[in-house]
This record gives structure tokens, C-alpha cells and sequence, in this order.
């Protein structure tokens, strides 16, 4: 079958004012009717400019510089700005990561979609708007005549980004090229965008381009994977092929610093040191090699090129490798990957002497990373943190005159857990649940309108001023975005000074030697101390924030999202430092994320959040392995895994419908407008705790798992009790 | 959006009564008696004290500050001994040709510097833009009556283009078509509010550019004028909005320095005038005009913008 897009050769240069951005370099590839490949990289390695090249959308100074790119057999870069318009939406379609911006505030969306049809199939105005209609209903709108006239404010995220595939689609596009198209969604609403896109590639016949750096993403829906590396394809293979069998050391190191839910959690990641080259001045020779463990002399100054492995996979190396890097997994139905004798792994951030597992810390390397913490009751310090019934809500005002609090948002409604010394607790959940406000209540950073937070047993939420400043030395928060907490004017050595200052600790001299041993733990040069943070990089930024948290040498370490912000290979670096860094300083983390593999990763047991509370407790094997919660089985069943035997397994839309607003919580079980197996008396009665295993505990009234008969929750749970108020 | 804008309705009505208030005081503080400012510092202490008393100057501050707000809501600004006329009749025979004057040149200000804004953002460091830009600066920072100098000093004086002295006509009609004597103010007031809008709209231009809904309507195949006219436009004004309400202020301003330079009939000329002669009830009673001017300047520009932008038309 002719390729719908057949790419040659194709380079992409973008000019800037004294130097020019090498961003895609010399790269073919070609998509068949009906196909999805997957186009998967990190940040900055090309994967947006290529898609761009092909609309030729590149930004100011972006420019094809050579290669072809063949449409349907058209060369489209010799084609007139006019002629690459009537491609544009026509027969290349493009939508990108949802953002609030990614439609027109001010126009409604029946418009925005009508405007294209009318520019390619001069039609009437009502036809386009009927066509709109058609295609917001194809895109899974009900009702999609009333819903023309809807402003994209009006909709949620996922129904924006339903919005774009509606006006992608609309003029019965050849090629769809989706960037990023789920990035900014939460990972419910992203099964159920990703399967819109599968079954309508399936009924509209289109060939999709699907650009991401989620290789979870493409696991489960491409069937060829293109893997970029610094402007160039690195390797091209059938999904499958690609993760069992991949030849690049650039895929395996990828997918080997990937926490897998399957991991084995007491085993270090996989990092790849160093960051990805400066594209303005690319290495000579092949751009992974100063990063590479197998690099030699003639790596370094010779590039090899895309050559055929098989018919349909292709790699370029000199030394290539044979699969994946072994790593210990937990059983799950027999799919840990086979070993395929390349564990050379690397540890980059490794300090001379620092501990090489992570279960040493639990005194004897033999003992099981899993459930082996000391939390349960008997140990002296299972109670460092105890948070208990914590109520927060945010106040919604209206009235014409006087501002009268006619509503609240229930941020978070009644959370209970106790955290013990060194242990590190998670907290996963979409976004809006209440994490964050969480996180912040418990270092203080936000009031509770109700319950308290605990440290060693004094009641923090109670402080006043003096007090308060010297319990907030012990809680320290590290938040998502290094760039927007770290005050841009200020010098590394004056932000991690900071908190000293204010606590008036040490002289000039002991705060010197304070932030220097630091840096060095973070693994930052000493002379990091005299630059301003944006002359680092984000994983550099990230280690900065961690090491400001540490600089009061605090108890607890609220993490929220520390490593979302992060591309795959620096984030593994950083979750091996946070590990790391909890070994030697016996800090206690409580890590906040939506990535479900990140913190099972980091977390000694995890809290799954839904709508202000917590639904269920217990290690990563209990949430993971035996999930009592119809919530958080269908989040497992929705995370994306970088495993496509597991991916294609999986049924389609995991948890169906979107988050119910915070202001109007549903009735008794929050989860019941989407949960599978709700019941009357979901919607009667809040469904109380009880546990499932020793120190498992979920609410929910018919669980998937037999709970421990007669037990007491309270008492299987050492004294966390969740107590919840009976409203 | 009903409840909002009557929320906005009643601040903007406190707020004024805020400013009376001030202005009230300023006039108490200045002439406790004003017995003694119009019967002059040779009349008898018994005939100010009658005089205060006959007009209800001696009772207590609240009450007078009633019949104050009174006398406003029933248009009586006051009356001015010193041109003994009321200021209802000095604010008529002058406010016409001041909001003429101001009226235009916002007008024109607004459909110059859009487009200027606009072309800036999408040509964007070009030699076009930075030259504007430069220009922009320029005319930005310079004092009004420097650029109102220059123009005389070039325009008027050395090339003998126009008049340096605005219309001198009281009556309105004739002032407004005297497009070619009022050149140099309407001149001066525009490119001063050019400057600083066209500016601004650079800056919402750049943003709005770089907004995603941008590349999707290109992607979507439109040819570039309709991306700007159809995606760019509406977008980039709204900020623009709020600011043209919020130049209010200075737009008065500048009507004092430019009334006064040109010598044009106009509120800003009467205040300065007034300023000298001592003529505080006038004085006082302008400045609770332009205070009230600020005020309904910025309420227009919020219902403007509520009507403009969806996002808080419907709540
Ligand atoms: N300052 C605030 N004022 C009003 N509402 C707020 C405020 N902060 C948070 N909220 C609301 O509280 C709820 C929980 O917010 P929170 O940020 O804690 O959630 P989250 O799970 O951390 O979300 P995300 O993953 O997007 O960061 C949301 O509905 C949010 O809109
Ligand atoms: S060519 Fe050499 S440096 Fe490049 S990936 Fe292969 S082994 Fe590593
Ligand atoms: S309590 Fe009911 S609605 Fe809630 S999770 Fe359990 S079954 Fe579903
Ligand atoms: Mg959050």
C-alpha cells in the first residue's frame, strides 16, 4: 500500500539570532493508511518540529532545509503558501496539548469548527455549522447542536481537547498528527481520549502521527515507534519489537529509568547521566556518545546512520545492545521482561560511598522493601506526622453588593493518616483532589478549617508566630515547578542561605559550610552557589529546590509533583537522590503526585485521593496488586505502562465520566457517579473504612476484595484512624 | 454578569461619594466662613456672621456635607464669586469643547495605534517595529508641553502648516470643524495616547501571538490576514479596554497642559485660569469633575470589556 506520509532525508533548522537550532536532522520515515507511529522522545529532541515541518507551522526562523516530505506522493515542501493552506486541516490534520489557550476564548467552539470546513469545502454557513454539529457528536458530545454556542471556558479539559479532534476531523483528514494530545489531562480522561483517537483512526481509515514523550503512551497505541534523539531517529521498530527487543543503548537506557508499577522498588533506577546536547552545537559523531556507557573513539567522531536490523527495524549504534536492562520485578502474571545480559547500568548521581539500595536502609538487605517499614504499632516512632481529620475548603462568594460565602469548595474533606520516622508516604490522584491543598496544610502553607496535623505528638496547626517558625523548620515543602519557586533574582547561595537567615541559625561561616556540603549531596558544583537559577537546567533546578528543603535539616519533606516537571531520564536521576538523600538524613518524605509508578516508586504506602478523600491506604503491592477501591482499580487500569504486551491487554475506557465538581460533592461514596458497581446505598451512606489486609484499608460498600472478617479498622490500622466525620 | 455590573455600579457610586466628600472638606478647610471670601476682609465680623448664618455656613459639617451632596444631585456645582456666574454655566459653556477635543483624539489615538500595535507584534523586530518602537519612546517620555513646543516650533512658527493657537470659538459647532486651527492640540493629545497605547497593544499583540488558538487556526488552513483579523484581534483589544478606561485620568491632564498651550476654550484653560484667580469654588468643583470622569471612565471600560469578553459574560 502507498504510505499516506512518506518523510526523506528531511532536516530542520530554526535561526535564531546568533546561532542556528540544528532541530531535526536528516530523518525518513513514512506512515501507511490506517497506522499509528508512534514518534516518542524527550524534551527539545525534535518530535514537535517534525510535525510542524510536515504543516510547515515552524515558528519565526523555522525553516525545511532539506529532505522531502510526500503526502499521498505530493511533495509538500514545494508546494506555494497558498497550496500547503488547502493541506492545512484539509488533508493533514493537527491538534495539539490542551491547554486553556488551545481554542479561542472569545469565539464559541461551533465557529471555531465551522471556519475550517467552510475554508476547504465552500459550503453555506449553516452546512459548516451542521458539519460542526456532526462532528462534535462523532467526538462524543451529546446534545451537540445546543453545545455549538458553548465557549471553551465553559468545558472542561477533556471536552476541550474533544473539541480539537472534532475540528481536526472535520474535513476527513488523510494524517492526523496529535501532539502531545493527552499530556495535560489527567490519566482517566487521557484513556478516554486516546481510545476517541484509536476508534476514530479505525472508522475515518486515517493515518496518525502520535508525538509524545509518553513511551506508556505509545506502548499502548502505536503500532511502529520512531525514537528521537537530539534531532536525529535514533531507532524505528514494531511497538512490541521495540520494547523487548530494542538495539539502541539510547531506548534501553529510556525505558529502563522508568519506574514501572511492576518495579521493584527497593532497586535503583536506571539513570542516564548528563542532559541531552546543546542542538545549536550538536557532538560530532553520534549525539548520544557523551552520554552513552558503551561510547568509544569511533562513537565519538563517527556517526553511524539508520541502518536495517531486520526489514522493519532500524537503528543507529556501533555497538548496539539486545534488549532491555534486567530488573527485578514483582510478579505480575508473569510479564518481567526476560534478561537480556545488559545491566550495565549507570548509577550517574551516585555519591563514592553512599549506599547502592535502597533496602539497606531497612538494616538488613534480605528484608523485603515491601510492608517492612516500621509504621505499624510498637515502634517508638510510627507516629512522627500524624494528620487527623483534616477539613479544608475554600469559600465561594457571590451577591450583588456585600461579597456572602454562598458555597465551598471541598478541597479536602476529613483526610487521616500517620506517617513514621524515615518512612515515606504517597499521595496519588487526579488533579483537583486535594493533594496539593494537602501538602500545604501540613507545612503550614495553608490553614485547616478543621482537625489537626501532628508532629512528635504537638499539634502544629494550633502554633502561633515563634512556635510556628520553629515547627515549620522541621516541615519543608518542595514544590513542582523549580523554575516558578526559586525567586529568579536571587543567587543559589542566597536561596539556600534563605531559611537559615529566618531562622537565625548559624553564622555566616557554618551557613557556608552548610550550603556547600549540600550542593555536593545534590550534585551540584560548588560554585553553583554564585549563579541565578535559570542559568541551570530543570533536573539541575530541581535539585536545588531539594536541597533548600534540606537545608533546615527538616524532619518531613512535603514533595509535590518534584519530579513531574522532569523528562524521563532526568527524573530518574532526581527519584535516586530523593531516595539517596532520605538514607543519610533519615528524612521522612510525604510525595504528592498523579503519576501512580512515581510515587509507588518512592512511597512506603500510598493514600489514593478521590474529591477531597482518601479511599483507600495501604503499601504499593496492596493499592497495585490488590486494590480494594473500584477507584483505584480503574486508575491502575488506566496508567499507561510502558509495556505493550500488558497495554494492549488492557480493556478499553478505564473509569468513564469526568471528576464531579468540589462544590457539590456527590452524596455518600464521592466515586459513585463513575464507579461501575455503585448502588443505592452508595449514594445513602459514606462507606466507612475497613481494612483488607494488615494495614490495608479502603471505603467503599461492595469492595473487590474480601474484607478481613470482624476486624476492627481502627485497630488493623495502628492508630491511623481515618476518622470520618459523619457529614 | 447582571449582579456584577450592579456590584460595579454601586462601588463606582461609593467611591464618588468619596470624592465629594473630599472635595467638600477641601472646601470647608480653605473657607470655613465663606461669609468672609465674598463679603471681603472689610465687612463687619456681625454681617459674615449673618451672611453664614442666612446660607447655613454655620451649622454643623454633616449637615452642610447633606445639603452639598444635595446640591449635586440636583447639577448645582456652586458658584463663582470671582467670575459671578454659577459653575453649571462655566462647566456648559466650556465641557463641549474639552470632550471634543479629548473625544477625538482618543478616537484617534485608538484606530492608530491598533493597527500600529498589531503590525508591530506580527513583524516583530523588524526594522519597522523597532523604529516605531523607537519613536514610541520617545514621544512617550517627552513632557506634553515639550512636544506641544516643538509642534508649534516647527509646524506653526517655522513652516507656517497650521494655526498655534487652537479655534477660538465659544460656540461648539463651529469649534468642532475648525479641523485645521485645532491640529496642533489634537495633534499633541494624540500622539502622546499613541505612543502609550500603541505600546501596549505591541505587548497584548505578542502575547495573544503566542497563544496555542493561534497556530491551531493556522493549522487549520486560514490565510494569515483572517488568522489576525478573526483569532489575533479581539483577543489583543481586550487588555487595551481596560486601559483606555484607565487613561482617563491622564487624558485630563493632558487637556490642561494642551488647553492651556494652545490657548482653547475648554475646562482644563478654565482651571488653570481659576487656579490663579483664586477661584476655589470653581476650582474644587472641577476637580470633583474629573474625579467623577475617572470614575465613569473606568465603569464604561469594565461594562465594555464584559460585554466583549465571553469569559465573564456568561458565569
Ligand atoms: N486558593 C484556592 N481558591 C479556591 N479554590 C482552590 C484554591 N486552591 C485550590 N482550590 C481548589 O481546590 C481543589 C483541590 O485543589 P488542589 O490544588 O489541592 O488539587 P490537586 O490535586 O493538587 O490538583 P493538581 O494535580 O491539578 O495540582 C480544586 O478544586 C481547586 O480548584
Ligand atoms: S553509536 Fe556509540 S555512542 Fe552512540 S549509542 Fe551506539 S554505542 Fe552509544
Ligand atoms: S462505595 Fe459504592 S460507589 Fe463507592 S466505590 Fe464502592 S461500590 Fe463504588
Ligand atoms: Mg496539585
Amino acid at each position: 500500500m502507498e504510505p499516506v506520509l512518506e518523510i526523506n532525508d528531511l532536516s530542520t533548522h530554526i535561526q535564531l539570532s546568533r546561532s542556528v537550532v540544528q532541530a531535526v536532522g536528516n530523518i525518513s520515515m513514512s506512515i501507511a493508511p490506517g497506522e499509528t507511529l508512534g514518534l516518542v522522545g524527550e524534551s527539545g529532541c525534535g518530535k514537535s518540529m517534525t510535525g510542524l515541518s510536515i504543516m510547515r507551522l515552524l515558528p519565526n526562523g523555522g525553516k525545511v532545509v532539506g529532505g522531502s516530505i510526500k503526502l499521498s506522493g505530493v511533495e509538500l515542501t514545494k508546494l506555494s503558501d497558498a497550496d500547503i493552506r488547502d493541506v492545512r486541516g484539509n488533508e493533514v490534520a493537527m491538534i495539539f496539548q490542551d491547554s486553556l489557550t488551545s481554542l479561542n476564548p472569545t469565539m464559541n467552539i461551533g465557529r471555531q469548527i465551522a471556519e475550517q470546513v467552510r475554508k476547504h469545502r465552500h459550503v453555506s454557513r449553516a452546512e459548516a455549522l451542521e458539519r460542526a454539529a456532526e462532528a462534535l457528536s462523532i467526538v462524543g458530545f451529546p446534545n451537540s447542536k445546543e453545545r455549538l454556542d458553548n465557549f471553551p471556558h465553559q468545558l472542561s479539559g477533556g471536552q476541550r481537547q474533544r473539541v480539537m479532534i472534532a475540528i481536526a476531523l472535520s474535513c476527513d483528514p488523510k494524517l492526523l498528527i496529535a501532539d502531545e494530545p493527552t499530556t495535560a489531562l489527567d490519566v482517566t480522561i487521557q484513556a478516554q481520549i486516546l481510545g476517541l483517537l484509536d476508534d476514530l483512526k479505525q472508522r475515518l481509515g486515517m493515518a496518525v502521527l502520535l508525538v509524545t514523550h509518553d513511551m506508556g503512551v505509545v506502548a499502548g497505541r502505536a503500532d511502529r515507534v520512531n525514537v528521537m534523539y537530539a534531532g536525529r531517529i535514533v531507532e524505528s521498530a514494531p511497538t512490541t519489537e521495540l520494547f523487548t527487543h530494542m538495539h539502541h543503548p539510547y531506548t534501553q537506557a529510556l525505558l529502563g529509568s522508568i519506574p514501572l508499577l511492576t518495579q521493584n522498588r527497593s532497586e535503583r533506577l536506571f539513570s542516564i547521566p548528563g542532559i541531552p546536547p546543546d542542538l545549536t552545537d550538536p557532538p560530532p559523531g553520534c549525539r548520544f556518545a557523551p552520554r552513552c556507557s558503551r561510547a568509544t573513539d569511533q562513537c565519538r567522531t563517527e556517526e553511524p546512520a539508520l541502518e536495517p536490523a531486520t526489514n522493519d527495524h532500524h537503528f543507529a549504534c556501533w555497538h548496539p545492545v539486545d534488549g532491555p536492562i534486567v530488573r527485578t520485578t514483582i510478579a505480575v502474571n508473569g510479564t518481567a521482561p526476560a534478561p537480556a545480559g545488559a545491566g550495565e547500568a549507570e548509577h550517574s548521581d551516585a555519591a563514592p560511598g553512599a549506599p547502592e539500595t535502597v533496602a539497606a536502609r531497612n538494616g538488613s538487605a534480605a528484608e523485603p522493601a515491601f510492608g517492612a517499614r516500621g509504621w505499624q504499632s510498637g515502634e517508638g516512632d510510627d507516629r512522627l506526622l500524624v494528620v487527623d481529620d483534616v477539613v479544608r475548603e475554600y469559600p465561594v462568594t457571590s451577591g450583588v453588593i456585600l461579597q456572602r460565602k454562598v458555597a465551598s469548595v471541598k478541597a479536602v474533606s476529613g483526610v487521616s493518616f500517620t506517617v513514621g520516622r524515615g518512612e515515606t508516604f504517597g499521595l496519588v490522584g487526579e488533579s483537583g483532589c486535594g493533594k496539593t491543598t494537602l501538602g500545604k496544610v501540613i507545612v503550614g502553607l495553608e490553614k485547616a478549617d478543621k482537625g489537626q496535623v501532628a508532629l512528635r505528638g504537638t499539634n502544629v496547626t494550633g502554633l502561633r508566630d515563634r512556635q510556628l517558625r520553629r515547627f515549620r523548620k522541621d516541615l519543608q515543602m518542595m514544590f513542582q515547578d523549580p523554575i516558578a519557586s526559586l525567586d529568579p533574582r536571587m543567587r543559589v547561595g542566597a536561596i539556600l542561605r534563605e531559611p537559615m537567615k529566618i531562622q537565625g541559625i548559624g553564622t555566616k561561616r557554618q551557613q557556608d559550610k552548610v550550603i556547600a556540603d549540600l550542593l555536593g549531596e545534590v550534585g551540584l558544583p560548588a560554585n553553583a552557589v554564585e549563579r541565578f537559577p535559570h542559568e541551570f537546567s530543570g533536573g539541575q533546578r530541581q535539585r536545588i529546590g531539594l536541597a533548600r528543603a534540606l537545608t533546615l535539616n527538616p524532619q518531613v519533606i512535603v514533595a509535590d509533583e518534584p519530579v513531574s516537571a522532569l523528562d524521563v531520564s532526568i527524573r530518574s536521576q532526581v527519584l535516586n537522590l530523593m531516595k539517596r538523600l532520605q538514607e543519610t538524613h533519615g528524612i521522612t518524605y510525604i510525595v504528592i503526585s498523579h503519576d501512580l509508578a512515581v510515587v509507588k516508586f518512592l512511597a512506603d504506602r500510598i493514600g489514593v485521593m478521590y474529591l477531597g478523600k482518601l479511599v483507600e491506604m495501604g503499601t504499593g503491592e496492596d493499592i497495585y496488586l490488590r486494590p480494594v477501591h473500584h477507584y483505584t482499580a480503574g486508575l491502575i487500569a488506566t496508567v499507561p505502562e510502558p509495556d505493550p504486551m500488558r497495554e494492549k491487554s488492557k480493556s478499553e475506557v478505564g473509569i468513564k465520566g469526568e471528576l464531579p465538581s468540589p462544590v457539590t460533592p456527590p452524596s455518600g461514596c464521592r466515586f459513585r457517579t463513575r464507579c461501575p458497581a455503585a448502588q443505592q446505598i452508595c449514594a445513602e451512606e459514606e462507606p466507612p473504612f475497613r481494612p483488607f489486609h494488615p494495614g490495608h484499608v479502603a471505603a467503599c460498600h461492595f469492595p473487590l476484595q474480601q474484607p478481613i472478617d470482624g476486624g476492627d479498622p481502627l485497630a488493623a490500622q495502628a492508630g491511623t484512624a481515618p476518622t470520618i466525620a459523619g457529614s | 454578569m447582571t449582579a456584577y455590573l450592579i456590584r460595579r455600579l454601586v462601588t463606582s457610586l461609593i467611591v464618588i461619594l468619596g470624592i465629594a466628600l473630599v472635595t467638600f472638606l477641601m472646601t470647608h478647610i480653605i473657607a470655613p466662613s465663606p461669609g468672609r471670601a465674598i463679603l471681603g476682609d472689610r465687612a463687619s465680623r456681625a454681617a459674615v456672621n449673618a451672611f453664614d448664618n442666612a446660607h447655613g455656613y454655620d451649622r454643623p459639617v454633616w449637615v452642610q456635607f447633606g445639603s452639598y451632596l444635595w446640591q449635586l444631585v440636583h447639577g448645582n456645582l456652586g458658584y463663582s464669586y470671582k467670575l459671578n456666574q454659577t459653575v453649571d454655566s462655566l462647566i456648559a459653556e466650556n465641557a463641549p469643547h474639552s470632550m471634543w477635543l479629548s473625544g477625538i483624539s482618543v478616537f484617534l489615538s485608538i484606530v492608530i495605534a491598533i493597527p500600529l500595535g498589531i503590525f508591530q507584534a506580527v513583524k516583530r523586530n523588524s526594522v519597522a517595529d523597532q523604529a516605531i518602537t523607537a519613536a514610541a519612546f520617545t514621544a512617550y517620555s517627552m513632557p506634553q508641553n515639550f512636544l506641544g513646543i516643538l509642534l508649534i516650533g516647527f509646524l506653526a512658527i517655522q513652516w507656517h502648516l497650521f494655526p498655534a493657537e487652537a479655534s477660538q470659538s465659544e460656540r461648539i459647532i463651529p469649534y468642532i470643524f475648525a479641523f485645521h486651527s485645532n491640529f496642533l492640540p489634537i495633534a499633541t493629545l494624540t500622539i502622546t495616547a499613541v505612543a502609550g497605547y500603541s505600546r501596549y497593544m505591541r505587548s497584548a499583540g505578542l502575547d495573544a501571538l503566542a497563544q496555542d488558538y493561534i497556530r491551531l487556526a493556522r493549522a487549520k488552513g486560514l490565510t494569515e490576514p483572517t488568522v489576525l483579523r478573526r483569532h489575533l484581534l479581539r483577543n489583543a483589544i481586550l487588555p487595551m479596554v481596560t486601559l483606555i478606561g484607565l487613561s482617563i485620568p491622564l487624558l485630563l491632564a493632558g487637556n490642561l497642559v494642551v488647553e492651556y498651550l494652545y490657548n482653547s476654550h475648554g475646562l482644563g484653560l478654565l482651571f488653570i485660569n481659576e487656579l490663579g484667580n483664586e477661584d476655589f469654588p470653581t476650582v474644587i468643583a472641577l476637580t470633583l469633575l474629573g474625579g467623577i470622569a475617572t470614575v465613569v471612565g473606568n465603569f464604561v471600560a469594565d461594562v465594555a470589556l464584559t460585554v466583549a469578553d465571553p469569559r465573564i459574560r456568561i458565569n
